[in-house]
């Protein structure tokens, strides 16, 4: 489906990530030696899978909206792409280094928000000359004022997402993740963010955003994953896949759970879920030059890469370049190739509409 | 670092493959050398998160700045009046103040500079989960910022050493506190990178840290020579090899005494200086991916 899209350069590439995090079973009261055990890995521990295989791969210019009932690892997923934390197992495959925008947005609160500013911009690698540059425009982003002067702890968490959110587009990122900071701000403020990320999606970039508010998903965004106990349920339009959330969400809120079960299992057997696998590169790639098409063959399979000709993300060089140098902090890695295969049910999804 | 993967026949028919050469994997440590280059762009970040530490502390004071100069002198004060003229340690010292003077601030340095190491990945949580950039710029950031807070110090040593009677031997040799003070800086920070990552993998740490940090101090002749263990010549061994009293003493003979200090002394300087700090920094390295976890 969305076959102008599939064209475009992957820039995010979630390969079957698994999250597990041990957590330490409270009231067991066993004093020191339990926890020392714990500590070291023999304790009573309950394995909370947050992501249980989780596959998608997002492209330049998409705007992917993340839905889902609380703790279904939307937030996991968006600080796994951010590499904050690592999977379990899995990988994760970014074109540039993600930005992420969490919900606790203060930084430091002793500091004004202009000190929380330039702190900001240099911790992602600016020069103090390219931070000064853009501190006008942060500021005007941010929307705040004279209020900018003031330390960070007495802000409103809707005015600390603002100027989070002003400081991470003054690195022009070509991915940004926003795990629900937005919804705080007021209208002003929405409209300004709005056009900073249309800027931002125009130029090849990526944004994930998570958010409760079916609503939202549908306004902002172009494609939308829906979300659900750690797997994705479904994969695909924004204003198609937030309208079935809504209708399971609204069932599930009245308490029809024999109805929100059956919604459920409809758009999981609807919902198009992508697999991805990231191949070792063929043998072959030795006697081609890098950007040759590159053609695959054996296993009785033949895949053709289809935009064979992508130069590295931006050119030498150009304007942006010499404001904002690479200040990324991904190796790169050079010898895979991604192969994504779209569940044979996706094929009904698209005949049925 | 590839998922291999067997594919039965006709299963990746559909398949779309996506070049690839300009993704890479999220939040997976750097080559070293790439590391090193990041860390030397954060530079800037790492002189403006000190000196806003620094403002902020100080601006929560009614003295503010003052505190950098007063906190060093009351201190000194207050171990002169125990040590000097209640246990009366001072026996067979010559120039007492002086000498104790140089043993509590630059210990001090040290102490800082490994207690805020210990809580360096702690108190850099906003940051590391707002930006990406080598988490080593964090404890690298407390020894900056305890250096930049020694300054006054320094100046406070420079008066009282200057007003008080007994007058030192002034020489050349005070110029031996610049490379024996950029040891000494280079070993706290080997020993902050060091417990920056033990504490984040077990925040416990930071009590026995303040506990065993006393000991330090007691061994490491800041209150009294360490000529009075020479009955026990393993103890005295012991604390001869205790990188601190090597540049405690270094300090004495170059500003107090005007003599040279033995060579054994600037070797052992030297050594725990390195070795630390590189033993350090990989080590810290190592950990690299695990400082964003949730807990």
């Amino acid at each position: 489906m969305a076959a102008p899209n599939e064209t475009k350069a992957a820039s995010v590439v979630v390969e079957d990530v698994h999250m597990d995090y041990s957590v330490r079973t409270s009231g067991g009261g066993r004093g020191l030696a339990g926890k020392v055990k714990s500590r070291i890995g023999l304790g009573e521990r309950t394995r909370v899978e947050a992501l249980r295989g989780v596959s998608l791969l997002a492209r330049e210019g998409e705007f992917v909206g993340v839905i889902g009932a609380n703790g279904s690892g939307k937030s996991t997923l968006l600080r796994l792409i951010a590499g904050v934390e690592k999977p379990t197992s899995g990988q994760i495959l970014a074109r540039r280094q993600p930005t992420l925008l969490g919900v606790n947005a203060a930084l430091q609160q002793a500091l004004s928000g202009a000190a929380n500013v330039r702190l900001g911009c240099l911790a992602m690698g600016m020069t103090p000359e390219q931070t000064e540059a853009v501190y006008e425009d942060v500021v005007r982003l941010s929307a705040l004022g004279d209020a900018i002067k003031r330390p960070m702890g007495g802000y409103s968490s809707g005015m600390a997402a603002r100027l989070r959110f002003a400081i991470a587009v003054a690195a022009r990122p070509k991915i940004l993740l926003i795990d629900e900071a937005l919804s705080t701000g007021d209208a002003t403020f929405a409209q300004r963010s709005e056009e900073a990320m249309n800027e931002m999606l125009a130029d090849a970039g990526t944004v994930f955003l998570v958010n409760h508010a079916a609503k939202v998903i549908q306004e902002l965004c172009t494609r939308a994953i829906w979300m659900h106990e750690g797997t994705v349920i479904m994969d695909g339009e924004a204003e198609h896949v937030a309208e079935k959330y809504r209708w399971w969400a609204w069932n599930v809120a009245k308490g029809e759970t024999a109805v929100a079960e059956k919604l459920l299992a409809q758009a999981m057997d609807e919902g198009e879920m992508q697999n991805v696998y990231v191949l070792p590169e063929a043998p072959m790639r030795m006697t081609s030059p890098r950007h040759a098409t590159r053609v695959r063959r054996g296993g009785g399979y033949r895949t053709t890469s289809l935009r064979p000709t992508q130069a590295p993300a931006v050119a030498p060089g150009s304007q942006d370049e010499s404001r904002f140098p690479e200040t990324d902090l991904l190796p790169v890695v050079n010898d895979v190739v991604i192969a994504k295969q779209s569940k044979p049910v996706g094929a009904r999804h698209v005949s049925r509409r | 670092m590839s998922v291999e993967r067997t594919f039965g026949p006709g299963e990746l028919r559909t398949a779309v493959s996506v070049p690839s050469w300009t993704l890479g994997q999220v939040g997976r440590r750097l080559p070293l050398d790439t590391y090193i280059e990041q860390l030397w762009r954060r530079r800037h970040f790492i002189l403006a998160e000190s000196r806003s530490k620094i403002a902020g502390t100080a601006g929560r004071n009614l003295l503010g700045y003052g505190w950098l100069v007063l906190n060093p002198l009351l201190n000194g004060l207050g171990f002169y009046v125990i040590f000097g003229l209640i246990l009366g340690t001072s026996r067979g010292i010559d120039n007492f103040v002086g000498f104790l003077m140089i043993g509590v601030f630059f210990f001090q340095l040290t102490m800082r500079c490994v207690t805020g190491g210990t809580q360096a990945v702690r108190s850099g949580r906003s940051m590391i989960r707002a930006f990406a950039f080598p988490r080593a710029a964090l404890p690298i950031t407390v020894v900056v910022r305890e250096v930049l807070n020694f300054m006054p110090t320094f100046a406070v040593l420079a008066v009282v050493l200057a007003v008080l009677p007994p007058a030192e031997n002034l020489t050349w040799r005070v110029v031996l506190v610049v490379p024996c003070f950029v040891l000494q800086v280079l070993f706290a920070q080997g020993c902050a990178f060091l417990l920056a990552r033990l504490g984040h993998i077990l925040p416990d740490i930071s009590n026995l840290v303040n506990v065993l940090a006393r000991f330090w101090l007691y061994a490491s002749g800041v209150f009294f020579s360490i000529d009075r263990f020479d009955l026990v010549p393993f103890v005295q061994t012991i604390m001869k090899i205790n990188p601190m009293y090597s540049y405690l003493e270094i300090y004495r003979n170059s500003i107090l005494y005007g003599v040279d200090s033995p060579p054994w002394m600037w070797m052992l300087a030297a050594g725990w200086a390195f070795v630390f700090v590189i033993f350090g920094f990989l080590f810290f390295y190592r950990g690299e991916e695990t400082y964003g976890r949730a807990e």
